[in-house]
């Protein structure tokens, strides 16, 4: 595989005479590891690592900037006020709430798609342009269009609604309908991107094992539920988890659509930590929430990592 | 009597029954953005009727050129593509060295380097807004793409660094080794053999880099405050002014900003779908 | 300062050989303009500038179409101390905040002992808003109000006289929407979306109670006026006076649904009635505008509205800044931009010039309107009180919490930020 160009910078593997050079082209395994993970670490410190710290470090002080007061210690003054805070409850609220209906939702949306883009289509590239079109779509243009879609007057759900003889609801002047409007462009959103990692894994599983179950006699329902869904499984697993954690960080979605309302009904934490920081600008409570939604990341990373290792 | 080769056989058969299927994917798929498309072509006016309209009674391309003279939108296209290009390079460089080296080098501390790159990618970009722009403002780069290029790089790496190992790891050593032998050296043989062999993992990872700067928001929303230096997504949120909301003008711009992308997708769609169902992720 | 004064002179002297080329003392000043307030007429306000001062050449810069918006850009700029903005146009909220934060520097130095008495040029609601203890903190740039826009033939038509009191307008919608017919026509449209308007709709009844949100940096909240002020809008909605979706109404809806015809009343700011008077609107010269409404028993009350320039307090200009927003600030300015961009004048003067009446007759009708309007609460936390106030008014309008749940939230959460 070796180019003509290559052999000038060929070394051998044998110690003596190497320059300093060579050594950094065929260095030990080691080093070349620490080498190779060097660039990743320095971003990742300067982009994630110091940030975070500064964020721990600035949840227990005291600094809004508005005050024009420098930053005091605070100690636990932001946690406590945090925990007698209703929104922080309702955000956190929403939040789970949102990752608990639309996550499973993606689920089954996306393994439904998945099952139905597999069968054999003769032209296959509308199939594939529509789970690929919604997955490349930003998140805050999907907010837009589906705001317009759910508008209560020029909207097309009521439109098809009324088409089809029921009165529509006016979607965002109800706290429970603004939220479903809001989970339902999620999970059309995200359902895509969990149908192309299903579709991938279904097409790793083997024929020889459908061929095999038809000689046993095993009916399609049986082999979906003994051959494919067990072979899915650690492709769904991965779905779930990039897609539990990126539920939590819920933003875009409901900003576009809602922008938290009515009232603060469908606000997330992540809208939340975004409007006292970016918004009121007290950095200190800011981070402090900040800080609680790094907690429930990490908590669901945990899980992760733990089934990981359990397979080995 | 059918030809199919994979697990869906065994839930539906029947050529009626697969076109209505293909017809719900492509519904589910494509109306949304259709549904824009007629909104950006009908006049304000069509747009108050009720009950409102489907296709556009008397088609308008006025919206799309206040697309393009209300706000400067080919300069938006031209931001954001070049922002998502130049981070999507750099993610597949830093993470292809890492993902060599995870996959194939001796590291004891390997599961930990892994367990932090997956605890690294759940870390919500919103909450670290403020240090951030602190760093930006200190190294001089607020108002510059490289802002951008920088977070967007971190947001990508974790899941390309996961999806290459996995793919260096389905690449026989076998196939390294005669590089080697050949005269290769280690680095040459990652970029020799490796990753030529990984190119359906890496353009997977490519288009996954790719899509998740063309998405981001806030971040540029905050950092590149200069109008020359806005991307698509924020800059389509400029056309709504103080009191105004022109929802035809807003879809066309809309339009504007997924036709690139639908290009990209209809152009690669075999490579990126092949990407991932080669295994591009497992568990 | 010797050496500062040879310098200014030799300088002074190169410029004159080298007849008006003076590149080289160019003091460069970048504002920050709304970009919802006609930055091009704002341009030829600075071209005039730079033509009577060749050593300044000012760049606009815009970002964000929405006050929220220009406001979150601002705060980034800001907070990053950022030197490149040098001057900024700041919605009438937002002085106190900037001053508070030290992000403006005041213009007492440039006005000297004479800067109350330079502040009474102008309309006192403008005058107070941009004085903080004592400090100029902001010069007023425009003024603005909200109105109470009425279909002037309709009310003709059914011989009503514009209502006094918001139950004068309610019975007065009724018996227009009942013998109209049209199901199309709502009574009043207001702002119920949780936008900035929303703390308007607030307030209106609420300041019309004789209460006050704020003194002196304190909360001074009346649950019962706030009670009432919450109701009355409910009520609205209740007795089908607004229509049911008025939760989702921010201040363009109220625009457009009244300039196609569909509104009788509307509350809504300046920029309406030139959209009202436009080529596509269905309502031309059938619209009349007149102050708000008050509650039974009590004073008609307006939002205050308008924009101020402020002068960064990162800025490296910042005298010659200070006197470039000393003419922009000025009569003559505010004349221009009413005249060409029907921007409400800041000064009572203004309102009466000859030009001005004829360019933009219905100010006439503005000046008792804006005389009247009260400001917002000042207080650095604003952002958080305006947020509380908004979501609460969208809340009970759209059902999630009764006037009394919200007005005890309101006050709850009220006193969190105000501790």
């Amino acid at each position: 595989m070796a180019t003509a160009s290559e052999t000038t910078l060929v070394t051998t593997h044998n110690e003596s005479g190497t320059k300093w050079w060579t050594r950094f082209l065929d260095p030990s395994e080691r080093t070349l590891a620490v080498l190779l993970l060097m660039p990743a670490a320095l971003l990742l410190t300067l982009i994630i690592v110091y940030p975070v710290c500064r964020l721990i470090w600035t949840s227990f002080q005291s600094l809004s900037l508005t005050s024009g007061l420098p930053a005091t210690f605070a100690g636990l003054e932001n946690y406590t006020l945090m925990l007698e805070d209703p929104v922080f409850w309702e955000t956190t609220w929403n939040t789970v709430l949102i990752t608990l209906i639309t996550v499973p939702g993606a689920l089954f949306v996306g393994l439904a798609l998945a099952l139905m883009a597999n069968l054999p289509f003769n032209v296959k590239w509308p199939v594939r342009l529509s789970l690929l079109i919604p997955w490349a779509l930003p998140l805050s243009f999907a907010g837009l269009i589906f705001a317009w879609f759910f508008h209560s007057e020029y909207g097309v759900v009521n439109d098809v609604l009324r088409r089809i003889g029921i009165e529509g609801v006016i979607w965002f002047n109800s706290a429970n309908w603004a939220f479903a409007a809001i989970c339902l462009t999620i999970v059309w959103k995200t359902s895509s991107f969990m149908a192309l990692i299903i579709l991938a894994g279904l097409q790793t599983i083997p024929r020889s094992l459908y061929e095999a179950a038809d000689v046993d006699g095993a009916g399609r329902l049986r082999q979906f539920f003994e051959i494919t869904l067990p072979l899915l499984k650690p492709a769904i697993v991965v779905a779930l988890i990039f897609r539990t954690i990126t539920a939590l960080q819920t933003f875009d979605i409901p900003f576009t659509m809602t922008r938290g309302g009515p009232g603060t009904s469908t606000a997330t934490l992540a809208m939340y930590i975004h409007q006292n920081t970016v918004d009121f600008l007290d950095l200190g409570y800011g981070s402090a929430l900040a800080v609680v939604m790094f907690a429930l990341s990490m908590g669901v990373t945990a899980v992760y990592l733990r089934m990981i290792r359990a397979k080995g | 009597m059918s030809h199919d080769t994979t697990a869906s056989r065994s839930l539906f058969s029947g050529k009626p029954l697969r076109i209505l299927i293909g017809f719900i994917l492509v519904v589910n798929g494509m109306f949304p953005a259709l549904w824009i498309l007629f909104t950006s072509l009908k006049t304000e006016s069509e747009l108050t009727l009720k009950p409102i309209t489907w296709l556009p009674h008397a088609p308008t391309i006025a919206n799309y050129l206040r697309a393009f003279t209300d706000q400067p939108l080919l300069l938006f296209l031209f931001n954001s593509f070049m922002v998502a290009i130049l981070s999507t390079a750099l993610t597949l460089f830093i993470s292809v060295l890492a993902a060599y080296a995870l996959a194939r080098l001796q590291l004891r501390a390997r599961d930990l380097i892994l367990s932090a790159i997956i605890a690294v990618s759940t870390f919500p970009l919103v909450t670290l807004l403020v240090p951030l722009f602190e760093i930006m403002r200190a190294l001089g780069l607020l108002n510059t793409w490289v802002a951008l290029i920088l977070p967007y790089t971190v947001l990508s790496l974790p899941v390309c660094t996961l999806i290459l190992v996995s793919f260096f790891e389905g690449i026989p050593r076998d196939l390294e080794n005669s590089a080697m032998i050949d005269g290769c050296t280690r680095i040459g043989a990652l970029f020799k053999v490796v990753v030529p062999l990984s190119a359906p993992g890496v353009f997977t990872a490519g288009i996954l880099a790719f899509v998740n700067a063309w998405d981001e928001f806030l971040l540029a929303l905050s950092f590149n405050s200069n109008p020359a230096l806005r991307t698509l997504p924020v800059g389509i949120t400029l056309y709504q002014g103080e009191f105004a909301f022109p929802w035809p003008v807003i879809s066309a711009a809309l339009v504007v900003g997924i036709v690139p992308v639908a290009v990209l997708i209809v152009i690669f769609q075999e490579r990126v779908v092949s990407g991932l169902t080669s295994g591009g992720i497992k568990g | 300062m010797t050496l500062k004064t040879t310098m200014t002179l030799l300088l002074a002297g190169a410029a004159v050989t080298l007849s008006a080329s003076v590149a080289t003392a160019q003091t460069n000043l970048r504002v920050f303009v709304s970009s919802q307030h006609r930055p091009d007429v704002w341009r030829k306000a600075f071209d005039m500038y730079e033509a009577k001062n060749s050593n300044v050449k000012v760049t606009i810069e815009t970002g964000g179409n929405t006050s929220e918006q220009q406001a979150q850009y601002l705060n980034t700029v800001m907070t990053a101390k950022d030197s490149s903005l040098d001057i900024m146009i700041l919605d009438v909220i937002r002085p106190a905040q900037y001053a508070a934060a030290g992000w403006t520097v005041p213009f007492n130095e440039v006005l000297g002992s004479d800067a109350a008495n330079y502040m009474k040029r102008y309309l006192p609601a403008y005058a107070e808003a941009n004085t903080v203890d004592g400090k100029v903190v902001a010069l007023p740039a425009f003024a603005d109000a909200m109105f109470l826009y009425y279909r002037k033939d309709l009310l003709e038509k059914h011989g009503i006289q514009p209502p006094q009191t918001w139950d004068e307008l309610a019975a007065a919608a009724k018996k227009v929407t009942d013998a109209e017919k049209d199901p199309n026509l709502q009574g009043l449209s207001f702002q119920g979306k949780a936008i900035e308007g929303a703390v308007c709709t607030f307030l209106l009844p609420y300041w019309s109670m004789g209460k006050q949100l704020v003194s002196d940096g304190k909360l001074s909240f009346d649950k019962d006026a706030a009670v009432k002020s919450l109701k009355l809008w409910k009520d609205f909605v209740d007795q089908g006076v607004a229509k049911k979706n008025i939760a989702e109404v921010a201040t363009d809806d109220t625009r457009k649904e009244f300039q196609s015809g569909n509104v009788l009343f509307a509350v809504n700011w300046s920029y309406a009635w030139g959209q009202f008077q436009g080529a596509e609107s269905a309502v031309k010269d059938k619209v009349g505008v007149v102050k708000l409404p008050a509650v039974q028993g009590g004073q008609p009350a307006s939002c205050l509205g308008g924009w101020e320039w402020g002068v960064s307090a990162y800025s490296s200009n910042k005298t010659e800044a200070q006197k470039l927003v000393q003419y922009l600030s000025s009569p003559e300015t505010s004349e221009f931009m009413a005249i060409n961009a029907s921007l409400l004048p800041q000064f009572p003067e203004v309102y009466t010039d000859a030009d001005v009446t004829k360019a933009v007759p219905w100010f006439a009708n503005a000046k008792p309107v804006v005389e009247t309007a009260k400001a917002r609460p000042v207080t650095p936390r604003y952002n958080e009180v305006s947020e509380i106030i908004r979501t609460t008014v969208n809340g009970v309008l759209a059902g999630q919490s009764t006037p009394e749940e919200g007005a005890t939230q309101m006050e709850g959460r009220l006193r969190r930020v105000l501790r």
